[in-house]
């Protein structure tokens, strides 16, 4: 056995050219599985951080009436009741009533529909990420009447600019038109134009005010300290308020649950494309390199090497060049990974035009211990597949022929 | 002509070692080209249809109507403008005005927002297929005071065929605008948004609820094909460069649409690059065992007087050679593959996800050219990178020791 592992490790550098690069088809296989699920994985996490954060929450609870209308007159009966019962639920991190309904903006342009959200200031900060997002001006607790924030892009349809007046019109709980007037006291800009252009947010208490039936809220948000605990906490909720719609992030956005049920399919798609392209570099690579060596073979079959230690000694040399490639391939891998998770990778190169709308093309790798183990333990067994049929037609050499040869 | 010969010999004196290596790029543009198409094909049906109902290829507006999406920015269209629009360029195919704007839309005791649509269904129906859409009744009739609802917008509202909807909302300079239509259809719009909010009636109906006789927010303009479409807008830039009217093409009207498009397209490009980065690795080493094999063969060719550089053009026409295969049986392959898995039909909650956000649950597959022959060029690039080891090697080569080895 050691006789062949030092044969076999001889054999590997006699030829160091082609070894050589072998080895760089392994790592650069590796390396390029481990990146690109990497990235892939990092994509997915930032757009659904980002949803969940910025807008989604984890829980939200309707009068279910509300979700299929916008009016203000399905508003949550229970709110206190919720209130109080998610204030003293441990698994909540944070939760935020709003008070909603569809409406108009009128400026001195033109007319349009929007989403009209009374917002609580405070909780709204603690609940989501929503300010973050403001590019202009103040946030709702500032001390001017009437606050309300605009998206960039409605702005500029309206030619609003902060400080400017506008109108919004909605109906009351008992279907009158009711209209008041906002000052603009900021805009925002989320990662998406068209939210932007049919959102507006307002405090609720202002709205509440309008609205003239005292405090009525339509919507709470509930940021949980762990996701995984969201469906408990909706089952929790939902036997103690049977008549309120409560839903879980999954069901709220069914685009997010695409994205993360589909993007584990995208990975194995993705990831079996490379190894496919990785076995076939490895294949073509041994074929030529066992067709150079045949009458080598032929000579140790003949001398009386028997074929099963032949076949072993082909394969340890794949093993072990696959195991030198595999190492390289981490490392390479993982100083890449480091690189890019502190600095993010900018796919901007990758898109024509430019990014007019401010479009965040960073993209900060994440990957799991287990996602790395896949990828090596495919990365082995791919390469010593490509080897296996060379050395398979190896070993079936006939030495007569092969020492006729060259 | 006899290096062509000589290179295509070589190729095949070892069979699967040049089946082998096309293989590996014809794989690798299978893989490039259908992951972008995929990508793509949803975002050129969503830019067709957007196009088709909502902006034309080409449209002409007032140039304040841009910033100022507003009535009084509306521009005077008569029989004149029409002609002079139509004989700036013979490649315009169909025009058709538009008059658009918000208002509010209510039955007896509920309002909604609105998005008002006049047109002229008689040339309407020449861009776009609205009349398929339309579930019950019938369209309106020229001069008429009758609407079409939307579905969605018609469910909020609670009316129905024959009922009345009152439309209230400001028309020209401030003029106010109220007038009760009879509904006479229904219509199902493939646009979510439009489908919630959009109402359409005659032209000459609009113009008169809006105090905007003879004008028009937009006037629409198809070219006979979509290739013509910055053709078509430069005539009319030039016919129309003393007047108030600004052309817009497209791609200028819908720039959101076309960034989210880069957005989602700069992944598969990355993956291209990545894969290919991995079959060119196995490529040079194809080509660099090749080479190591044949030294001795180069070195008799050398000393019988063959030029380096010419066995170097050899060699370069085999990479080629062997790279062309591969690109062409790639795209080829991938456009079979396309033209049989076009359009994939989702199902399940995948199905409702996309119908949720206003598609059809079906991914079309793209053809765009482009796509095509960039992987030409990325295979080009690899071959010539590739050969650099072999011509490095032809010309250090020493004649006496490669005829020993």
């Amino acid at each position: 056995m050691k006789t062949l592992f030092i044969l076999s490790w001889r054999n590997i550098w006699r030829k160091p050219a082609r070894s050589g690069v072998l080895l760089a088809a392994i790592t650069v296989g590796l390396w390029a599985g481990v990146v690109t699920v990497g990235l892939i994985n990092g994509m997915m996490h930032q757009r659904v951080t980002y949803l969940l954060e910025s807008e989604i929450t984890h829980l939200q609870l309707h009068q279910p009436d509300f979700l299929k209308e916008g009016f203000a007159r399905y508003f949550l009966p229970e709110h206190d009741a919720l209130a109080s019962a998610l204030e003293s639920d441990e698994r909540v991190a944070a939760f935020a009533s709003r008070t909603i309904t569809d409406g108009m903006i009128q400026s001195t342009v033109k007319t349009s529909g929007v989403r009209i959200r009374g917002i609580q200031p405070d909780r709204e900060r603690e609940t989501t990420t929503f300010h973050r997002n403001l590019t202009e001006g103040e946030y709702l607790d500032s001390p001017m009447r009437n606050p309300v924030l605009i998206g960039e892009k409605l702005a500029g349809d309206h030619h609003i600019q902060v400080g400017d007046r506008i109108v919004l019109t909605f109906e009351n709980t008992r279907n009158e038109l009711v209209s008041g007037l906002f000052n603009v006291s900021g805009l925002f800009r989320s990662a998406s134009a068209n939210y932007d252009e049919v959102n507006v947010f307002v405090r609720a208490d202002d709205m509440n005010r309008l609205l003239g039936v005292g405090t009525i809220y339509h919507e709470i948000g509930v940021l949980l300290h762990e996701v995984e605990d969201a469906p408990a906490v909706a089952r929790n909720l939902t036997g103690e308020f049977p008549s309120t719609s409560i839903r879980t992030w999954r069901e709220i956005s069914p685009e997010l649950t695409m994205i993360v049920e589909l993007g584990g399919v995208t990975m194995v798609i993705i990831t079996a494309i490379i190894m496919i392209a990785l076995a076939f570099g490895i294949l073509n690579t041994m074929l030529m390199a066992l067709f150079e060596r045949m009458r080598e073979i032929g000579m140790l079959v003949s001398i009386g090497m028997n074929r099963a230690r032949v076949f072993g000694m082909l394969m340890l040399e794949s093993a072990l060049l696959t195991l030198t490639g595999v190492a390289a391939g981490v490392a390479l891998a993982l100083l890449t990974l480091r690189y890019f998770s502190e600095r993010g990778m900018n796919l901007e190169v990758f898109a024509d035009g430019a990014a007019q709308l401010g479009w965040d093309y960073h993209i900060y790798p994440v990957i799991s211990a287990s996602d790395f183990g896949v990828m090596m333990s495919v990365v082995v067994v791919i390469t010593m597949l490509a080897s296996a049929y060379p050395a398979f037609k190896g070993v079936r050499v006939n030495p007569l022929d092969a020492a006729k040869d060259a | 002509m006899m290096y062509l010969k000589l290179a295509w010999r070589n190729l095949w004196r070892n069979r699967r070692r040049t089946l082998i290596t096309a293989g590996a790029i014809v794989f690798a543009v299978v893989a490039a080209i259908v992951l972008q198409s995929m990508n793509r094909g949803s975002y050129e049906v969503m830019i067709d249809r957007m196009v088709s109902f909502g902006t034309g290829y080409v449209q002409l507006q007032d140039y304040r109507y841009q910033n100022e999406a507003s009535l009084d920015n509306a521009f005077y269209f008569d029989e004149t403008l029409r002609n002079r629009v139509l004989a700036s360029d013979s490649r315009i195919q169909h025009i058709a005005p538009r008059i658009q704007t918000f208002m509010l839309a209510a039955n007896e005791t509920s309002t909604r927002g609105a998005m008002i649509f006049g047109m002229d269904l008689h040339h309407e129906r020449k861009f776009n297929q609205i009349e398929d859409f339309l579930q019950e009744g019938r369209f309106f009739e020229s001069g008429r005071e009758e609407v079409v609802v939307a579905e969605g917008l018609a469910n909020r509202l609670e009316l129905a065929i024959g009922d009345t909807l009152a439309l209230i909302g400001q028309g020209r300079f401030g003029m106010s605008a109220s007038g009760l239509y009879l509904i006479t259809g229904i219509l199902r719009h493939p646009m979510m948004e439009m489908n919630n909010a959009a109402v359409f009636m005659p032209l000459d109906a609009a113009q008169f609820l809006l105090s905007a006789d003879d004008h028009i927010t937009a006037l629409l303009i198809q070219p006979e094909s979509a290739r013509l479409t910055e053709a078509v807008a430069t005539s009319l830039r030039n016919e129309l460069a003393e007047t108030e009217l600004a052309v817009y093409t497209w791609p200028e009207l819908l720039p959101e649409i076309l960034d989210l498009m880069e957005m989602d397209m700069a992944m598969p490009r990355l993956l291209a690059v990545i894969l290919y980065i991995v079959i060119g690795f196995g490529f040079w080493g194809t080509v660099l065992t090749m080479t190591m094999e044949r030294m001795r063969e180069f070195g008799v060719l050398i000393s019988v007087g063959m030029k380096r550089l010419r066995l170097s053009m050899v060699i370069l026409l085999e990479t080629l050679f062997i790279s062309s295969i591969g690109a062409l049986g790639g795209m080829g392959l991938s456009w079979i593959i396309l033209k049989l898995i076009d359009p994939i039909h989702l199902t399940g909650s995948a199905a409702e996800t996309v119908l949720e956000m206003g598609f059809d649950p079906v991914i079309p597959m793209s053809f765009a050219p482009d796509m095509f022959y960039t992987q030409a060029f990325f295979v080009f690039i690899i071959a010539v990178v590739v050969f650099l080891f072999p011509l490095m090697k032809i010309h250090r080569l020493n004649v006496l020791e490669a005829a020993r080895s």
